[in-house]
Parts: structure tokens; sequence; C-alpha cells
């Protein structure tokens, strides 16, 4: 399958802050989700995607074209979704997005019919000739879809997408983000803080952490390493039974009163927990697999890369 | 709001690609300034100063009205016709308040509003941006200039009935307007880039245009000379017309100097264009 996106040992920095290190990557067609915390690294290499920042060392390409060279001709085969609150004043809806199309290329005419298509794409048919500062948050995160969506890119590039929007709002974006995904030729990297953004539009993610990638696979492997855990209540004294357990190799953590999540090791099958408790007089009240989020394993990966 | 169940559908266009990527930045900034609260009364006495010069011009023409002979007097020959036309005090003025009314704002608002992600995720350059501002308030300002002054050329000609007109003349009726132009509006632009607050901006604006008078006089209070007026915006700029236009100077000082203000402030003004613009498309 052809890269859109193929990264070498990318770094950048900020004067003496290292804000993106030694980043490789290769990003299939698709749409991927792109996480990490506050200070990862996630806009930083956005911006080094459209061309805003060039890479102190490294090399790359995106959709074929290397890296921060003929930035118009990429930026052609780009839609950026920016995380601030940005417009540009004095201009309705329809005239900022055919505006912004006929900056990327578009014929003034085709332009402003495009721009009338995706404002009624996006939902924002009856305000379309409303003037944009007077637009609520929502309307302008919408405004922001509608004009990265105007030049029909084979890029999208979206920076917080629901950031602001109450929750009907943010429902309505992850459903234009999941139908615009559908389109074959359509690939997205949506960056967010937010998991369940995430979740429920992408297979695929890249975790950021500290200006590296922390990991770089579909949600179901990320989550399918937690499987094997399981998420247990005891009465009684458990002193003895769970130093029993640590002993054979089993890993614990409480998690709430009385509640523990325990994790056997490779090849111990779960019903060696129960005769474990019955040989220390521990009382097992509650037993299931563990429900593995995003956000456990997004944690996990995070602390992984934290520890290295 | 509803999401339409038309679901996305993708456009069947091709993107051209263009040496001219600022058009639509220019034709844009030339639209909203045209559509500005008091824009056709800023335009009016702007273009005022054409309306008086075009009067005196027929009068100095015509023999039976040799009354006003006295009026139009400065205007016997064309060069300090043209000279006076360019470098009245009213038009400089009224220049400088164009440059206030059409290009203030014209990247501080940009600023304010945080749109150059808008601008650089697309295929355009820092220079196809600063072009396009660069185009709107140089539009205005030789429309004011420029253009009256070709056609004050075409009326005279008609006037008199006689295409005859000296080439140094033409010269600098054509560079002339250039030169002040070109100077307003790079000092316009750079005002303009430093702050998100327009007010500031055009207050700078005034304060530069003031402050550089005023400094002349204390200097030429202080030093009794005329180089004093080297310091001040209106004092180079009546200069440059009187060596341009080959007449008296206004000031004892060689004309060729007062070259040295409008170009410095245009380079330096472009200067700090190009580094303001590069730092905003890195923060974008």
């Amino acid at each position: 399958m052809q890269e859109i996106i193929r990264l070498e040992n990318i770094r950048f920095s900020y004067g003496d802050v290292e804000a993106i290190r030694d980043v490789s990557l290769a990003l299939p067609a698709g749409i991927f989700g792109l996480l990490g915390p506050n200070g990862a690294g996630k806009t930083t290499l956005m911006k080094l995607l459209l061309g805003f920042l060039q890479p102190d060392s490294g090399s790359g390409e995106i959709m074929g074209q290397a890296l921060g060279e003929k930035r118009k001709s990429l930026r052609r085969t780009i839609g950026y979704m920016p995380e601030s609150d940005c417009l540009v004043p004095g201009l309705d809806a329809v005239s900022l997005t055919a505006y912004l199309g006929e900056l990327s290329g578009m014929p003034r005419q085709e332009a402003m019919k495009r721009a009338h298509d995706v404002l009624y794409y996006v939902g924002l048919e009856e305000s379309r000739y409303r003037q944009v500062e007077t637009y609520s948050t929502g309307m302008k995160q919408r405004l922001k879809l509608a004009q990265a969506l105007v030049h029909d890119p084979r890029l999208l590039l979206l920076d917080e997408p629901t950031s602001g929007m109450d929750p009907a709002g943010r429902k309505e974006m992850l459903e234009l983000i999941r139908d615009i995904a559908r389109k074959e030729s359509m690939n997205i990297i949506l960056s967010s803080h937010l998991l369940p953004d995430i979740e429920s539009t992408c297979s695929q993610v890249v975790i950021m952490n500290r200006g590296r990638i922390a990991a770089e696979e579909s949600i179901a492997g990320l989550k399918k390493d937690r499987r094997n855990v399981f998420e247990i209540r005891v009465m009684g004294d458990a002193s003895g039974f769970f130093v029993a357990l640590a002993a054979s190799g089993w890993q614990a953590e409480q998690k709430d009163q009385g509640l523990f999540q325990v994790m056997p090791p490779e090849g111990t099958e779960p019903a060696a927990l129960f005769r474990a408790a019955r040989e220390h007089g521990a009382q097992i009240r509650h037993f299931r697999q563990s429900r593995t989020s995003l956000e456990d394993a997004f944690m996990d990966v995070i602390r992984g890369s934290d520890g290295n | 709001m509803e999401i339409r169940e038309k679901g996305y559908r993708h456009w069947e266009g091709t993107l051209r690609s263009s040496r001219h990527d600022w058009l639509p930045i220019a034709r844009n900034g030339i639209r909203a300034v045209f559509k500005k609260k008091y824009a056709k009364l800023i335009f009016s006495l702007c273009a005022s100063s054409f309306f008086v010069f075009l009067a005196a011009v027929y009068a100095s023409t015509k023999p039976e009205l040799k009354i006003l002979g006295e009026l139009v007097r400065l205007l016997k020959s064309d060069a300090e016709l043209f000279k006076t036309f360019y470098a009245n005090g009213f038009l400089t003025f009224m220049l400088i308040v164009l440059s206030v009314f059409s290009g203030a704002d014209l990247i501080s608002t940009d600023l304010k509003f945080k749109a150059f992600p808008l601008y650089f995720s697309r295929p355009l350059s820092r220079g196809d941006y600063l072009a396009g501002k660069f185009a709107v308030i140089l539009s205005y300002l030789l429309a004011f200039t420029l253009l009256p002054g070709i056609l004050l050329l075409l009326f005279k000609m008609l006037f008199t009935g006689s295409l005859a007109v000296s080439p140094v003349l033409l010269l600098a009726i054509l560079v002339f307007p250039v030169i002040e132009c070109l100077c307003l509006a790079s000092l316009t632009l750079a005002l303009s880039i430093l702050s998100p607050n327009t007010k500031f901006i055009q207050i700078a604006i005034f304060l530069v245009y003031v402050f550089s008078n005023t400094l002349a006089q204390m200097l030429k209070a202080i030093f009794k000379s005329d180089y004093a007026f080297l310091a001040s915006l209106h004092g180079n700029i009546q200069q440059l017309a009187s060596y341009l236009f080959g007449v008296k100077p206004a000031y004892h000082f060689p004309g060729w100097l007062s070259l040295l203000l409008p170009l410095g402030i245009t380079a330096l003004s472009f200067w700090l264009l190009a580094w303001r613009i590069k730092k905003a498309e890195a923060s974008s």
C-alpha cells in the first residue's frame, strides 16, 4: 500500500527545547489518530508536515512529495483545520470559504460554487451569509472544516476538531469526519487529546510523547495486549494471597477499596487465581476480565515511554 | 444545522498554479477597503486635489481666463504644475489619511484574528501574502497620485491641443508618485505587522508623519541648517519632487539626498516585513 506520509529521523527544536526527536513514521492511506499529552509534539509535527516549520534534520515525503520542498505544490493536496480560533474578518462564511478556495488555486466561480456545497455539507447553509465574527465556537469549528475541504484535498490534517463544541455538535463533527474518511481517496490525520474522539473515528493511532513516537499501531492492537487483565474484589485477609500471587509471577495493582487489577504471568490460567485464594483463606467476591479502554492503553504507552 | 445525508462529494475540477497567487488577496483587500464606512468621503477628499488642478490647467490654457492669471501663476510651467500637484501639503496629508484608512488594518487584523494558518496552509508563499497586501494599499495610493497625474497630463494635452511633452517631465510624472507611494505603503504595512491593535497602528502612522516634521523643525532651530529637513517625511517629499521635476528646491541641500529617507524607509520596512512574516508563518 502506498504511504501517504513517510518520515525518517525528523528532529526539530525551538531554540534549546527539542520538540521533535528522531521521529520516523510510515503511514499508509486511511485515517489516523494522533494522540499525545499536551506538549507531546503533535501540533509541531503537523506544522512540519505543512511546511510552516523546517526540520533541523531528517527527511520525509508526504503524498510522494519531499518534505520542505515545493511547499506550494504540497499544500494544494493538503487541507488543514487549525486548532486556534482563526478567521479572516469582514467576510461572510461563503465569501471566506470561496476566498480560501481561490487561494488554493480554484477558479473564482468554481470556488464560490464549491463553498456553498461544503458549507451545506458541514451544516452551515442557513448561516452562510452571516459575518464570521458573529459565529459561535461550534459554528467556527464547522467553518474551519469547510475551508479545509473546499479545495477537495487528498490529505486532511485536523487539529482538535471538536475543541469547544457542545456534545451534540461534537457528535455531528465526528460523524462528518467518519463520513469523509469513507471516501477512498481521502486520508485524514486527526490530532486530539480526546481519546473517545479518536476511538470513534480512527482504527489506527500514532501516540506521541515528549517529541517521540511512543506507539504506532491499531487501536485493537493496543487494547489486545491488555486482554489478559482481570478485576477482582477480595474479602478477608488478602495479604498472604497477594504475597503468594507475587511469588508466582502475578502482577497486582489496587484500583479501589478492595478492588484489584491482576495480570497473570505468561501461560498461567485464571483458575490459578482461585486456587491461590482458597489456599490462603481469601474470598474472591468479584471477578471479571478487565475492560480495556483506549485510555488505559494510552496511559500504559505513555508510562512505558516515560520509563524509557 | 443537521448534517446532510448526501455525504461528502469530491470536487471534479483541477487546481491551477499561477504566478499571481497573490491576486485574490489583493482583490479581496481592495473590495474590503471600498466597503468601509467613510470610504467615499475619504476618496472624494483625496480626489478633490485633482479637480482643483484640473480647473487650474484649464484656466491656464484659455486666454479668455487671463483674469485668473494671478491664481495660476504658479502653474505656468508644466514642471511647476505637476510638482505642486504631487507635493502639495493637502494631498500629502490625504495620502497619510488614505494609508491609515486602507492599510493600517491589512495585516494587524490577520494577527488579531489569527488568520495566518488559513493563509499559509494554502499554496501561498510569504512573498505572495505580502504582495497581495501591498497591492491593496499601493492601488489606492497610486489611484490618487499616479492616475490623476496621468489624467492631468492628458487633459493638458487636450486643452492645449498639443501632444508635446518633455521626456524628463514624463519620467518625473511616472517616477515620483511611485517612490512616494512605495515609501508610504511599505511603512504602513511594516507598522501593521507589528501589532494586532489597529488603533495603535493608525496612531503610529500619524505619529511618524507628524513627529518627523516636528523633529525637522527642532533640528532646524538648533542647527540653523536646511539639512534638518532630511528628517522630515513631508520635507523630503517636497525636496524630492522639486529635484525630479527640476524646479526651484524647497530647501538648501542637494535634491538627490531626499531620496535617501523614502528609500531607507522602504528598505527597512521590507526587511521588517520579511522578518516578521517568517516568524508569523512559523507560529501559525
